[in-house]
């Protein structure tokens, strides 16, 4: 990455961030979600980038809930030492 | 094989300065965000094996288990992101002081920065409060943290639903967590 400071413009605030970081980070941002992943950087604006990422965390956030519950329930119904061994059985192999 | 992960990157348990988010504009000394940091094996199998610990010695309700996940998770980031380090500091009385304190961010939005569009803003505000600790960051720091946070989030789904296999399954299906 190139140094900021040859990069940024001197605005009218206290920011020094560049349009182009700006929009380097949108597209790394853009590359990680699965629906924007396809379409190419120029035809989705950063409002759509935001509202994707938003829905996409959201989304993973509703799986971790919904394993939380599953492993809530496996983990009652399971000795909890045999799972601890079960684990490591099958990293180890 | 690797029916999970999309990659196998290297391990990047590696550079924790590069990655040290200060209270700058920008940082981005080499490389902002090692390449994919939550995609190696190791990474997810050290998560599944803290996980699994974890989840030994404590009591059951789904809440807590969602709770020790994200801890374990953030613990696992090591402190190099905000999102990690406000999950780890969090308890239900900083939650409240944080409502307060999203109401002085409305007014900075008034203020307004000069490339952000109303609508982005508005966006960018609402992926503030879903990454932990990012309500009052700079734009591109929200953005930083954000892509980090969604790399651990689905290292954690891969993880946790490994660990459900694993568990439901009972006989040990070696290839679900390599």
């Amino acid at each position: 990455m190139s140094s900021r400071r040859s990069r940024s413009r001197q605005s009218g605030g206290s920011s020094e961030i560049s349009d182009a970081q700006i929009t380097d980070l949108i597209s790394k941002l853009q590359q990680l979600i699965p629906e924007l992943r396809a379409r190419r950087s120029d035809k989705v604006s950063a409002a759509k980038v935001l509202q994707e990422t938003c829905n996409y965390i959201k989304n993973l956030h509703r799986e971790v809930d919904d394993l939380s519950d599953r492993l809530s329930e496996l983990l009652a119904t399971t000795d909890s030492n045999s799972a601890q061994a079960a684990i490591i059985r099958s990293l180890l192999m | 094989m690797d029916s999970l992960q999309p990659n196998t990157i290297t391990d990047s348990e590696t550079s924790p300065d590069s990655n040290h988010k200060k209270r700058r504009k920008i940082t981005h000394p080499q490389n902002p965000l090692n390449l994919m940091p939550w995609r190696s094996n190791a990474d997810q199998q050290i998560y599944s094996l803290r996980l699994a610990n974890a989840l030994r010695r404590i009591p059951r309700p789904a809440a807590q288990i969602r709770d020790t996940a994200d801890r374990v998770l953030a613990a696992t980031a090591k402190g190099r992101t905000r999102w990690s380090r406000a999950i780890l500091t969090r308890r239900k009385k900083l939650r409240i002081k944080k409502v307060k304190r999203a109401a002085s961010g409305l007014r900075r939005a008034a203020i307004g920065r000069r490339k952000r569009l109303p609508a982005v803003q508005k966006k960018a505000r609402v992926l503030g409060r879903l990454v932990p600790g990012c309500r009052k960051v700079s734009f591109p720091n929200l953005l930083e943290e954000a892509t980090d946070y969604i790399s651990a989030l689905e290292m954690q789904v891969r993880a946790m639903a490994a660990l459900a296999e694993l568990l439901s399954g009972g006989a040990p299906a070696a290839h679900v967590l390599t």
